[in-house]
């Protein structure tokens, strides 16, 4: 061990020498090789976008190669499409009810697991996290037989419900990694200080999760939004948005008007999506943001289909 | 210091409220779950047990479960399945593994930029993202505009399609895992290693695939699971060469109104899903990765 300290601090003197044209020349080429490899990868990630884009301006109604020329009337047909009217609206609502119930039932599922020690505690964490771990076609065709079973009519209110039951997991698990990270210590200090419990819940509890709060939320609402497999099980004769694109993607027709709702649907959640993660960055730093986002996308890997 | 933490953490927890308090905290929650959530997965259990689901006067039997593992066709589906799941896994490693480790060793303070874009990525409708590939993949779509010749029919509706379009879709959750394992690794490690003359494929073979091991595992188990029971990709891009297994059990269900059949197989990979992410979960907990 010793020597090999001595030997670690012997060696910048020799990478310290000017280096020769041939390791110059390889170290180019290395940067260049990431930065093309990272430009595939984003190409991946956001060149569908793209493509959709340049579609949804293209003055033909058949997705061919060369584009024809630039049109917008794409855009106004699918602001007059009623279908397509009646499944945002309903996308819409199911989110702002399903992202703020879920905020609550999942911040309180997290203080009862982190703050509580009860018998059964294991068995309700075990709970809690089924459903996160469960492929969501499993969970819808379950909640579709349910509620046959029970003679209740499929509905938004089906679709609410269950998309409740898949989400609020998410958000006990984000907050919940930030109230097990938190120390008791500060609350115990406050509460020898003098605080009630309403205060300590609001000088001490709240500031410290409240970006884990922002980012369940947004988590929650994009969630609900996007959802397409519970939705497609548990829903009547209405259509929520991902329903929508699903039924109109195989029709010829259809396809210029889902470029268009497509790319302002994707715009939207861009520039939302990226505000919300900056808010995130600014209030609680590069490493817990880095910390909370890694833990977040590990536990919600699971619950996709 | 791990140790430390082991000790000190029950001591911690044993300070906790009552039992009485998160009753009053949890019982909404779990009420909640109980009815929607075990409830549903209960008459399911049941549908796939009833001899004429969903007549319940009719008496049980296991023959469900008999004719799902016995049938051929099922079992043709459960290959295509795993063979286009593998394959996406394969193109997703061959993408996370160098993405990883230039975000943790390379990327500097772009770092958190690749990772928010992975995440904003992944955040997207995934039902436009999928739209979009049948788009790119199409007879007329941009990659035979580009490629010289006869358009290549192969390329949309096949499995060729759907597994490009998996691995488009999941690979920020093979990434991060890895992304998680690697930003445990001491970069001081390479610095000796160059210093002792290893090249980059001996750095990478002895020292970072080692290491993120149990990234790379936690990763693959956690991406087969969701993989495995997707129908959406495969019916928007997939031909009948690339049937799968979620489009399998859909269709029993809402296509042949086959309850019996349809909830036995659900139960067997849901069963599967089990397994699968326990066995990630033991992984997780002995390597103290932090899920």
């Amino acid at each position: 061990m010793a020597t090999n300290v001595a030997e670690r601090a012997a060696i910048p003197s020799v990478t310290a020498l000017p280096p020769t044209t041939g390791v110059r020349v390889r170290s180019v080429a290395v940067t260049w090789g990431w930065r093309v490899f990272l430009g595939a990868v984003f190409l991946l990630l956001f060149g569908p976008l793209v493509i959709l884009m340049l579609f949804s301006v293209n003055d033909s109604n058949v997705l061919a190669f060369p584009l024809e020329g630039i049109t917008f009337h794409w855009y106004t047909d699918a602001f007059h499409d009623q279908l397509l009217h009646a499944a945002l609206v309903n996308s819409i609502v199911v989110a702002c009810i399903v992202a703020p119930v879920c905020l609550v039932l999942g911040t309180l599922t997290a203080f009862g697991l982190t703050r509580f020690r009860f018998r059964g505690r294991s068995a309700v964490s075990g709970l809690v996290g089924a459903p996160l771990i469960l492929p969501w076609l499993i969970i819808g065709i379950a909640a579709l037989m349910f509620y046959v079973r029970f003679n209740i009519d499929l509905s938004l209110n089906t679709v609410i419900a269950t998309q409740i039951i898949c989400t609020f997991p998410l958000v006990a698990a984000i907050v919940g990694a930030q109230l097990f990270r938190f120390q008791r210590v500060q609350e115990e200090a406050a509460i020898d200080l003098g605080c009630s419990r309403m205060q300590v819940l609001r000088y001490i509890i709240l500031p410290h999760i409240a970006p884990a709060l922002a980012a369940s939320a947004i988590f929650a609402f994009t969630w609900s939004f996007n959802n397409y497999e519970i939705s497609a099980f548990t829903i009547g004769f209405q259509q929520t948005f991902p329903v929508w694109v699903y039924s109109s993607v195989r029709n010829p027709d259809h396809t210029a008007i889902v470029n268009a709702i497509s790319t302002v649907i994707s715009l939207v959640q861009v520039v939302l999506l990226w505000i919300a993660l900056m808010f995130l960055r600014a209030r609680s730093g590069d490493d817990a943001t880095r910390g909370m986002l890694a833990g977040n996308e590990a536990v919600a890997s699971t619950g996709r289909t | 210091m791990a140790a430390v933490d082991v000790a000190v953490t029950p001591a911690r927890k044993a300070r906790g409220g009552s039992g009485r308090g998160a009753l009053g905290i949890l019982f909404a929650p779990v009420t909640l779950l109980i009815v929607l959530f075990l409830g549903p997965m209960v008459i399911m259990g049941a549908m796939s047990l009833l001899r004429f689901p969903p007549n319940t006067a009719s008496g049980y039997t296991f023959q469900h479960y008999i004719d799902v593992l016995t049938d051929p066709l099922n079992w043709k589906i459960a290959w295509t399945t795993w063979w286009i799941a593998t394959a996406a896994m394969v193109i997703m490693l061959a993408i996370s593994l160098p993405l990883a480790y230039y975000m943790v060793f390379r990327a500097g303070r772009w770092e958190l930029f690749v990772l928010l874009s992975l995440v904003l990525a992944d955040e997207l409708a995934p039902v436009v993202k999928i739209y979009a590939w049948q788009v790119i993949l199409g007879r007329n779509g941009i990659v035979n505009w580009l490629i010289p010749g006869p358009p290549k029919t192969w390329l949309l509706f096949s499995p060729f399609a759907v597994i490009v379009t998996l691995a488009a879709s999941y690979i920020t959750y093979t990434t991060i895992p890895i992304y998680a394992a690697m930003k445990a690794i001491d970069a001081s490690m390479f610095e000796s290693a160059i210093d002792l003359g290893a090249g980059w494929w001996v750095q990478s073979r002895r020292i970072l695939i080692p290491l993120a091991a149990p990234g790379i595992f936690i990763a693959m188990i956690l991406v087969y699971i969701p993989m495995l029971t997707d129908f959406v990709t495969a019916d928007i891009v997939g031909g009948t060469g690339s049937y799968m297994m979620g489009q399998r059990v859909r269709d029993l269900i809402l296509g042949a109104g086959d309850w019996g059949a349809g909830s036995a197989l659900n139960l067997v990979m849901l069963v599967l899903s089990i397994v699968f992410s326990l066995v990630a979960y033991r992984l997780a907990r002995l390597n103290r990765i932090q899920t």
